[in-house]
């Protein structure tokens, strides 16, 4: 499969640029936002990144002699950042294979895996819960965000990622797999209602609770940056359909590829906070119930992209 | 999503959705902005020096220990401490001061790193027995204050102006002595009154 | 009196037992009688079929030694009609245990409202219940040392001698594993330990430990407090319903003065006391959603508690909780003139915030979605358990003590009292919402209608050796002082049961049936005291072996830890 492999300096380093420096700060914003509904001032917009830079300065405790416990975070954000890796930005694309499809599937659900490798290896049983809990959410939101991406690569005949949108026809069950996109997008990223495997108020945090200090710190970098990741998958998705025309003519389509793309995560985001602010969360039973249903929804989009409409 | 059917909440349901409209922030930059203190409030209790007469009624009616009274019977002094830390803002202190020397203020940012920073102490002179020399429980201004309040008739009629000069020994004895030489009391007067134990009380 | 003839025929059931009866007021009346058919009588009295909303409200042992020569332990049934045609009473049932061996029948054999009095009088003063079903230890510490009995009169206030450690709790039932919630839990207001047995997700049996934070208030206010003293620490019982607790004290003692509080202090009172349940109430719902994730309604609520209700309180009394209005006889500061108005302008605007918020959790689907047909108390239970409160309406049972006992200035304000039959915790929230608009309602009537005048009757001495008793009903449910004076003012006996003793017995039986992830809303809805930091252990019941680990083990691990790095 990786016969045409290709790969994009500039890309990396815009890729690098993005996830690193963007996730803090798009959290940061839908804190205020957050905030401003509940009638609050908030805290600064940088705050994650104070935040962050506390924790990566505190040293960890560890309940656990199990090593997986620490490679854990790291594996979760070397995981978020591989995935970001196979995404477009503009017109570069920092690593770009026939089948890098299946490798983002992967490496985006590597990063639940790992943190749930993290949860399970403490003795906590909060933890332990929130592991059980983010399995049940990936087991049932992952197979969704599979069929969508299946419906797009069939539609577009290609199983490169970054070429899908390039070629994504308009159709009926394209606008449908968008919706699929849209919410498996949500669910996957463990926004409220989906937040089940946190929880803070029942489970203490769950698969956080044991963490503290630096390990903390990446970990909820490495949850940020999977969020930025499924977020620009989308704005991905969503842009280049409609940008197709200028988004490979040359740097300056590129540039304004990628700030058309930058601009709708930066106006989707607050839109989930607000969506956050105003909802419940799910018991689990609940939330994999409905991921049940759309999964099964998404079948029947399947068979309809597979009919050809 | 399923439609949620609940027979008492259905009208409540049909109500209009939650108005997502931005409030106006309602939290302040607390301690770099001040707050509104209400007249009513009940802060920290200071007692006015100027005022005490070191009746220690404060001290009885505190519920929590957080008035007591110190003696030192040496040096005839007689000393109210007030420690905020133990107070529990009841204002009973305050109702039960005869002359208004006790007041709640409005204050109520008390964080130190030292408990005993809030600790008032007022200190009071006892008067001197005229008799033995000894001091008694009566503070000065006690003393002062009483023959303000006090008809004249009465101080007359019970011979307060001279008892009160005196400590309560003396003032037993001289009680006694009244008594046995009226006949009420049989026996040997000197034998009679009880030794007090000086100092110390708490 | 209507309530006459039920007596009458009570009293010829029982004629061989009873001893002498004393009217403590007129709606208090105290049965001195044999010990034997104590389980009988509060049977009958519980299920009277005229008063059919009667229930077991506590147990009160005494150590009368000093006085009697013998132990007392008195059942005390609150006699409710629940179509309200005849009046309602509470009906004390006194019976003295030997001095030397204090056994008595259970009445929680018959009765399981009585099973944690009883368990407390064993703890607490080494009376003997004969054939209580559970006589595990409820409120002293599994290192208390057995024999010593800390409200007998013999055991000093301060005395905490140590003992050895044993096991509490509860054997697990066949093929379940253990969750335990607790001793710190998010859910949980106060220290407490669930112990949930469960079959996979399914909650099949319960245990519950507590009273990790039991301050022995009773017995300072017996041993050292003067009755004017008392009302301080009576506040401080509980930081949510302080005001109720001082009031229900100040009720019983006024009843033992024999003095009725002028009006105006009965209208303060009034206005106080649904001040503090607004407040309660608002607390609750936004834990509620808080808890479900919901933090916009958390938010929402607890702003409009602090603004307009905390703020009103701080300017009424002087401080936004605790606010030290009581005393024997009345209440201690009158309201100023010009906040009059302010409390009128505040609840117009509270009434409105109030109803949006109201929009804002019903219309959370999810919100719903967690909080219907799940905890379900059933009528029966609540009523076999004396379930008090909110807790109680939600689930059918139509009590409310400010309107059946017409207390302070309850009498001449109209309100209704919100009764859902449901029973799960969704009807829980909905009674209380519904209670906040009453009680809006009530202050706008009681600020209206307020008489000028004293506030506040002077009390001398008071009687020695009498005993009353004194009630409000508390955001949570009924609360209830028994007060048996001693001599130069001081409180011989004070006995102090808050709603939540009730309610909280009968949380297990709420959660039986219901899945892990229900519990904390569970727990919660019954409003009891919360807090803290959660802690799971799971038990595997093939090795019996404690998969969390202990503090010591954490600690050295940690410890380890941290020097590695």
């Amino acid at each position: 499969m990786m016969k045409t492999m290709s790969i994009s300096v500039l890309g990396i380093i815009v890729g690098v640029v993005l996830v690193a420096i963007l996730p803090p700060f798009l959290d940061g914003i839908a804190r205020k936002v957050k905030a401003r509904i509940q009638y609050r001032v908030g805290p600064p917009i940088l705050q994650t990144y104070y935040d962050l830079q506390k924790l990566f300065g505190l040293p960890s405790l560890r309940p656990t002699e199990n090593k997986w416990f620490r490679v854990a975070p790291y594996l979760a954000l070397a995981s978020a950042f591989s995935a970001a890796f196979l995404l477009p930005y503009g017109k570069w694309v920092p690593v770009k294979f026939s089948g890098d499809i299946v490798v983002f599937f992967y490496v985006l659900a590597m990063v639940s895996v790992a943190i749930i490798i993290g949860a399970f290896s403490t003795q906590n049983a909060h933890s332990n819960i929130g592991g059980h809990r983010e399995m049940m959410m990936v087991l049932s939101v992952e197979p969704i965000l599979g069929v969508a991406l299946g419906i797009f690569a069939f539609k577009a005949g290609t199983l490169s990622l970054s070429a899908i949108p390039l070629k994504v026809p308009a159709s009926f069950s394209t606008v449908l797999a968008y919706l699929l996109l849209i919410y498996a997008a949500y669910a996957e990223s463990g926004f409220v209602p989906f937040d089940i495997a946190e929880a803070e108020t029942e489970i203490a945090g769950g698969v956080l609770v044991e963490y503290s200090g630096r390990l903390l710190g990446v970990l909820e970098y490495a949850i940020l940056a999977k969020r930025l990741v499924l977020l620009w998958l989308l704005s991905t998705f969503l842009t280049i359909p409609i940008l197709r025309g200028i988004a490979l003519t040359g740097v300056v389509g590129g540039i304004v590829v990628l700030a058309v793309q930058l601009i709708l995560v930066l106006v989707a985001y607050p839109l989930i906070a607000a969506l956050e602010a105003t909802n419940a969360r799910y018991r689990i039973d609940q939330a994999v119930a409905l991921n049940t249903r759309i999964f099964l929804l998404s079948l029947v989009v399947l068979a309809v992209a597979a009919v050809g409409w | 999503m399923e439609d949620v059917k609940i027979s008492y909440t259905e009208s409540l349901i049909s109500w209009k959705r939650p108005d997502l409209r931005v409030g106006v922030p309602v939290t302040v930059k607390y301690p770099l902005v001040p707050t509104e203190k209400p007249p009513e409030y009940r802060g920290k209790p200071h007692i006015d020096p100027n005022v005490c007469i070191g009746c220690g009624a404060c001290v009885r009616a505190c519920p929590a220990d957080a008035l007591t009274a110190e003696w030192d019977l040496e040096n005839g002094l007689k000393s109210i401490v007030s420690n905020p830390a133990r107070c529990i803002r009841c204002g009973r202190c305050e109702e039960a001061c005869p002359t208004g020397a006790m007041k709640l203020t409005l204050e109520f940012e008390l964080a130190t790193p030292n408990k005993e920073d809030l600790v008032e102490v007022v200190e009071h002179h006892l008067t001197k027995c005229k008799k033995c020399g000894d001091y008694t429980e009566f503070t000065e201004r006690q003393v002062e204050k009483a023959f303000q309040i006090l008809p004249k008739e009465i101080v007359d009629a019970n011979a307060l102006g001279e008892k009160m000069q005196l400590c309560r020994e003396c003032r037993m004895e001289e009680s006694v002595k009244i008594l046995a030489a009226q006949g009420r009391i049989i026996g040997d007067p000197l034998l009679l009154p009880p030794q007090h134990a000086k100092g110390g009380e708490k | 009196m209507v309530t006459k003839e039920c007596l009458a025929e009570f009293e010829d059931k029982f004629k061989g037992e009873i001893r002498e009866k004393k009217f403590l007021t007129p709606t208090q009346i105290l049965y001195l009688v044999d010990k034997k058919d104590l389980p009988d009588m509060a049977y009958y009295l519980q299920y009277h079929p005229e008063f059919d909303e009667s229930y077991y409200v506590m147990g009160i042992g005494s150590d009368e030694r000093q006085l009697a020569g013998k132990f007392a332990y008195a059942p005390v049934i609150n006699m409710l009609d629940g179509s309200g045609k005849r009046e309602n009473f509470y009906v004390i049932l006194k019976a003295r245990l030997d001095k030397d061996n204090p056994e008595f029948p259970s009445v929680a054999q018959k009765l399981p409202a009585a099973l944690w009095a009883e368990r407390e009088v064993r703890d607490l003063l080494g009376f003997k219940p004969l054939d209580h079903p559970d006589l595990r230890r409820l409120i002293t510490p599994e290192d208390w040392p057995e024999g010593v009995y800390p409200l007998r009169k013999d055991h000093a206030y301060n005395a905490s001698p140590a003992g050895e450690l044993q096991d509490g709790y509860k054997k697990a039932p066949e093929d379940t594993s253990t969750v335990p919630i607790g001793p710190y839990h998010m859910a949980l207001d106060e220290p407490a330990h669930f112990r949930l047995f469960v079959k996979g997700e399914e909650i099949v049996d319960v245990d519950y430990r507590g009273f990790y934070s039991h301050r022995g208030i009773e017995k300072i206010g017996e041993g050292r407090l003067t009755y004017n003293q008392i009302f301080y620490i009576a506040e401080r019982i509980c930081g949510i319903c302080g005001f109720q607790h001082s009031s229900a004290y100040a009720m019983a003692v006024e009843n033992i003065a024999g003095v009725e509080i002028p009006a105006r202090a009965q209208y303060i009172r009034t206005i106080l006391l649904e001040i503090e349940r607004i407040h309660s109430h608002l607390l609750w719902a936004g834990v509620a959603c808080h808890l479900v994730g919901f933090d916009t309604g958390f938010m929402y609520a607890w702003r409009i508690r602090e603004e307009p209700v905390m703020w009103l309180a701080e300017r009424l009394t002087g401080n936004r909780k605790t606010y030290g209005m009581n005393i024997v006889g009345g209440v201690r500061r009158d309201f100023l003139d010009y906040r009059k108005t302010e409390i009128l302008d505040k609840m117009k605007q509270l009434k409105k915030d109030v109803e949006k918020l109201y929009n804002i959790a019903v219309s959370s689907d999810i919100l719903i979605k967690r909080a219907k047909d799940v905890g379900v108390l059933p009528y029966k239970v609540a009523k076999d358990y004396g379930v008090v409160g909110p807790t109680a309406r939600a689930s059918g049972r139509n009590i409310d003590v400010r309107r059946d006992h017409k207390v302070f200035a309850y009498k001449d304000v109209d309100f209704d009292v919100p009764v859902y039959k449901d029973g799960d915790v969704l009807a829980r929230l909905l009674v209380r919402l519904d209670e906040v608009l009453q009680s809006i309602s009530i202050i706008e009537q009681a600020v209206d209608q307020m008489p000028e005048g004293d506030i506040f009757t002077p009390i001398g001495k008071l009687p020695p050796y009498q005993e009353a008793l004194g009630y409000t009903e508390a955001h949570r449910g009924e609360v209830i002082h028994y007060v048996l004076t001693g001599t130069n003012n001081k409180v011989y006996r004070w006995k102090v049961r808050a709603p939540t003793y009730n309610n909280l017995a009968a949380v297990p039986e709420m959660l039986k049936g219901y899945r892990v992830a229900d519990a904390p809303l569970i727990i919660a809805s019954i409003d009891p005291c919360y807090a803290c930091t959660e802690r799971v252990q799971i038990v595997d019941v093939k090795t019996g072996k404690v998969k969390a680990l202990n503090e010591a083990e954490f600690n050295d691990l940690s410890i380890k830890a941290s020097e590695e790095l």
